[in-house]
């Protein structure tokens, strides 16, 4: 087929996507968007095995069936509890690929070299179009692809990493080599250095080095940050694996994949800056790990916490009108979705306002929560953001706080001195009563004291989040 | 530790310091109970429930003083009872150290240690053992119930065949533990309910409540700082003639009057004049919660209830908590639960009676052969929070300022944001060769696309947005898909992997992404 059928193609596919990510801006057109997105990427791969001068294309349709398959067998299977984990896992997938194929280009690049004019004419598709590079291109070339490698290793070990970390199987604390963050640099130094060498040489061990650095700073820079950090890691390695589509793209001169690449990218820097901005923290020093020190001392909280049992609660909650659910952390810990959104079944059924309020950065991935209520099927338009139901809390018989802790905190508005000084966070100590539901006493990941739990309003419903629940639930009626 | 329950002894005192509910609770603290014979009857207590409970009955008041470490009771012991202590004894009850020094004296003597119930500190802390304000909502419930019993008509007005009935006019002076039981009780009648304190600051908790609050034409008004613990403090002349000419303004049209005014330490202040009470209609109901302290109503009689010439009832009981013995016993047992379940801090039965404590230490007045009364003042001061400053809210013209200044900084924002890029496009442009050109157009324009789209995803859609980006940043498939027709082998193994790799995540990310829409339901 002829290169311009391939380019009217990827203009509709690079619509197609534009299209889809659009479409999220709501529920229901969500549910059209993604279709636009399946059909850009059919086209998109279709348009490129039937494109001029490919071959092995058999070899291809055999292996994208292949990983369908088992992408098919995963995405099915997975618990919407392990969301944070899949796409973390993912990320990997895209890292690896980006490296594989930079390190095609350097390979291909080194092949060409040693042919002469004659057989460069014969040649086809992607050879071809290096062939015909200058020297200034194959400089450019080269910049592009080291960029390539580097990005998408640093996403490969940072996202292996983040996997690791969310499914459990590497400690969520913060942890650095001695030398912190003199490491990274001098790794970030490094690379920069052997980038400049390849320009130079064209040396294959250069791009090696490249490469073990990148691997190297992915690996330690996600250590070093905190379990409670991740909705901003994740976002931020979304992020980078749209910057290594996009710099591999320019690489094999590929619009599409630039246009791909800066459309993932820029989704997932935006989505590391609002999870930032819901911390009231500079992405460097979220990154750089650790919370920023603080001025002083923190306040001293005055008061006990006052322990209530089911029976308490369920008496309460009978006798309210308004009751606001939120959410954190130790909801998806304890799976607990299913219980809480059978609890606010049963209060509405009641004629009860029962609502949910979300915190931006409640969970483990941006929009976590909602997807663990839209699982247990509650329905999306009782789900509130933080700005919609703030005001609300004065207005509110009881609170309900489920598994979260610093995103409750009052200390954030009343404490200067407080880490977290300045976070925006849900002022359901407004409401007439809150009730906490906690495994014990005792600080959260931060080990930020929180003196929500102190107030006079304020009573703690220690247990495990699902069996406190399921004990509440009989006694609602 | 044995904590034994003696039986009232004084006339007409109907409560009881230990229920079988408390008594349960005590024992899980590893403590065990006694209570005397018959303590709980007039509360509705039998022997056989807490017998039931796992309470040992003594027959005899003595032998229970002697084999209890602890002793609880209602009111303060008598001066028989106390001498009957012995030393390590610990007594708590109400005692009103203030008042009852001989009776100090004699618990000094026999070097027991009294924690009087009156003296629990009023921190939040504190709040579960504070038996005063367990009594003093009873007493509020009760002022309105016994209101009502002696007032001839409804509470709440009534359209009824017969023709209307106008609803009942209450209002409540102090608006304390006491005075905001009895908004409560009287809103839920319902009846109009007005309230009145000197604290302004309660006023919300009052309209909260569902009653009106008077507020005086008086400038300087009182605040309450938390320095009085909470109480109310003595007014200023001034203030005082304001409050009495606005009753005086209100007394006819009010059926029902409930005062419960008091302020520590002092003769309950005059509030409801004789003048007021003469021009108040036949049939009125006053009920005087201060009456022990003398009454905020002179004409109040202690204990009695009385009719004035011009027919209007004044109430003067003092013992409403008694006359709700089931509600004031159960209530009072579990403040004394939660005060011996403070002193055993460990839960195993040892009493640990720490002076350091601020709460126990405020409420003990005898300790150790020594009268520690009065207390220090509690490390932790008071309830009350500080006033908080009022923001003034903005004027329209402010408002429009600052949302013109927010818009100019937007437009220079924007205009300096739009040189630098600007100037960085025209210096890679005088560089690069044109086929970068070609490309880097296209990037810029795309990441700015994707910047205007991505502002635009609803917040609760963050997580499939991050599961279809992932699945359409696997379009790195098209570079492997171009590379696996080279002439090398390790190209191609490699580009082979890659293709297989993003396979998983093209099926992988839009499968999910498509169940976790899917989920999402409207209701």
């Amino acid at each position: 087929m002829e290169m311009g059928f391939t380019s009217a193609v990827y203009v509709l596919a690079a619509i197609l996507f534009i299209l889809s990510l659009g479409g999220l801006s709501g529920q229901e057109s969500a549910k059209r968007a993604i279709w636009y997105g399946i059909a850009g990427m059919a086209l998109a791969i279709s348009a490129t095995l039937l494109g001029p001068g490919l071959g092995l294309w058999w070899l291809s349709l055999v292996l994208i069936s292949a990983g369908g398959l088992v992408g098919y067998q995963l995405a099915s299977k997975v618990g919407m509890t392990q969301m944070p984990e899949l796409v973390a896992g993912m990320h990997t997938l895209v890292g690896l690929a980006a490296v594989f194929v930079g390190f095609n280009t350097h390979f291909e690049l080194v092949n060409i070299a040693y042919m002469d004019d004659a057989v460069k004419k014969t040649l086809e598709g992607f050879s071809a179009l290096l062939a015909k590079k200058s020297s200034i291109e194959i400089n450019i070339l080269r910049v592009e692809t080291s960029l390539g490698i580097w990005i998408g290793a640093v996403t490969f070990t940072g996202s292996l990493i983040a996997y690791g970390k969310l499914a459990g199987k590497v400690t969520s604390a913060a942890t650095k080599l001695p030398g912190g963050h003199f490491l990274n640099a001098a790794a970030a130094i490094l690379s920069v250095l052997s980038m400049a060498w390849y320009l130079n040489s064209g040396e294959l061990l250069s791009m090696i080095i490249l490469m073990i650095m990148a691997l190297f700073i992915g690996y330690h820079l996600i250590m070093g940050i905190g379990g409670a950090d991740m909705p901003v890691v994740v976002s931020m390695l979304n992020s980078y694996s749209g910057w290594a589509a996009a710099a591999i793209g320019f690489s094999l001169g590929n619009d599409l994949l630039i246009v791909v690449g800066a459309l993932v990218g820029s989704s997932g820097a935006i989505l590391s800056y609002i999870m930032c901005k819901a911390m009231n923290r500079s992405f460097v020093s979220v990154i750089l790990g650790g919370f920023g020190g603080s001025s002083g001392p923190q306040m001293e909280i005055k008061g006990n916490q006052v322990a209530i049992d089911a029976d308490g609660v369920a008496t309460m909650l009978n006798d309210s009108e308004n009751i606001v659910i939120i959410p954190g952390y130790g909801m998806a810990v304890a799976q607990a979705q299913q219980s809480v959104a059978e609890l606010a079944r049963k209060l509405r059924a009641q004629g009860k306002n029962v609502r949910f309020a979300i915190h931006p950065v409640a969970g483990r991935l941006p929009g976590h929560m909602n997807v663990l209520l839209a699982e247990a099927r509650v329905p999306y338009d009782i789900v509130m953001e933080m700005d919609e139901i703030n005001n609300d809390f004065p207005d509110t018989d009881v609170a309900i706080v489920i598994g979260s802790n610093d995103i409750v905190n009052p200390a954030a508005q009343d404490d200067p001195n407080s880490p977290i000084a300045g976070m925006p966070v849900l002022e359901c100590w407004k409401a007439k009563h809150v009730f906490v539901s906690k495994r014990g006493e005792g600080t959260g990941y931060s080990g930020i004291e929180n003196p929500l739990f102190f107030k006079e309003n304020t009573r703690m419903f220690y247990g495990d989040a699902k069996e406190s629940l399921e004990k509440l639930m009989p006694m609602i009626d | 530790m044995k904590i034994g329950a003696l039986k009232e002894i004084s006339l007409g005192e109907k409560r009881v310091a230990l229920t079988p509910d408390s008594a349960i609770q005590l024992q899980k603290l590893g403590h065990d109970c006694l209570v005397e014979s018959g303590s709980g009857l007039a509360a509705g207590f039998s022997d056989e429930q807490y017998k039931a409970a796992g309470v040992e009955i003594s027959t005899n008041a003595e032998e229970l003083t002697k084999t209890s470490d602890v002793i609880v009771k209602v009111l303060p012991p008598s001066e028989a009872e106390v001498k009957k202590f012995s030393s390590s004894k610990i007594l708590i009850s109400f005692f009103y150290p203030g008042t009852n020094e001989a009776l100090l004296e004699i618990a000094k003597s026999k070097d027991a240690s009294v924690i009087a119930m009156d003296m629990v500190p009023r921190i939040s802390r504190a709040q579960k053992m504070d038996a005063l304000s367990s009594m003093a909502n009873i007493s509020g419930y009760r002022a309105v119930i016994e209101a009502g019993n002696n007032f001839g008509r409804f509470f709440t007005g009534q359209m009824t065949a017969a023709g209307k009935v106008p609803p009942a006019k209450v209002l409540v002076v102090g608006a304390g533990v006491a005075g905001l039981a009895a908004i409560g009780t009287s809103t839920s009648l319902g009846a109009i309910t007005y309230a009145f304190d000197v604290r302004p600051e309660v006023a919300e908790q009052v309209e909260s409540m569902g009653a009106e609050f008077v507020f005086l034409d008086f400038a300087d008004e009182q605040t309450d700082d938390g320095s009085s613990g909470g109480y109310a403090a003595v007014s200023s002349p001034e203030f005082t003639n304001a409050q009495l000419s606005k009753f005086r303004e209100i007394a006819p049209d009010i059926d029902i009057v409930i005062t419960t005014a008091l302020i520590p330490n002092r003769e309950a202040p005059e509030l409801w004049t004789s003048d007021m009470v003469n021009s108040m209609k036949p049939g009125s109901v006053i009920v005087d919660l201060a009456a022990e302290k003398g009454g905020n109503c002179k004409l109040t009689v202690l204990d009695e209830r009385i009719v004035t010439d011009n027919g209007v009832i004044i109430i003067g009981y003092t013992d409403f908590p008694s006359r709700m013995a089931a509600q004031a016993s159960t209530l009072y047992a579990s403040n004394i639960r939660h005060m011996i379940s403070d002193l055993t801090p460990e839960k195993d039965g040892v009493i640990v009676h720490d002076m350091e404590d601020d709460v126990i230490r405020g409420a003990t007045v005898a300790h150790n052969g020594e009268i520690t009364f009065p207390p220090p003042p509690p490390k932790i001061q008071a309830i009350a929070a500080a006033p908080k400053e009022r923001i003034p809210d903005k004027t329209p013209e402010e408002i429009r300022a600052n949302e013109i200044a927010a818009f100019k900084k937007q437009t220079k924002n924007q205009i300096i944001l739009l040189i630098i890029g600007g100037a960085l496009m025209f210096l890679v442009g005088s560089y690069a060769p044109a086929s970068f050109m070609q490309h880097f157009i296209v990037f810029i324009l795309s990441i700015f696309v994707g910047f205007q789209v991505i502002w635009n995803v609803s917040h609760s859609l963050h997580t499939p947005l991050m599961a279809a980006t992932n699945a359409i940043s696997s379009i790195i498939i098209l570079g492997a898909i171009l590379q696996i027709s080279s002439t090398s082998s390790l190209v191609i193994i490699l580009a082979s992997i890659s293709i297989f790799f993003a396979g998983i995540n093209i099926f992988g990310g839009f499968i999910v992404t498509r169940r976790m829409l899917a989920m999402f339901q409207k209701s």
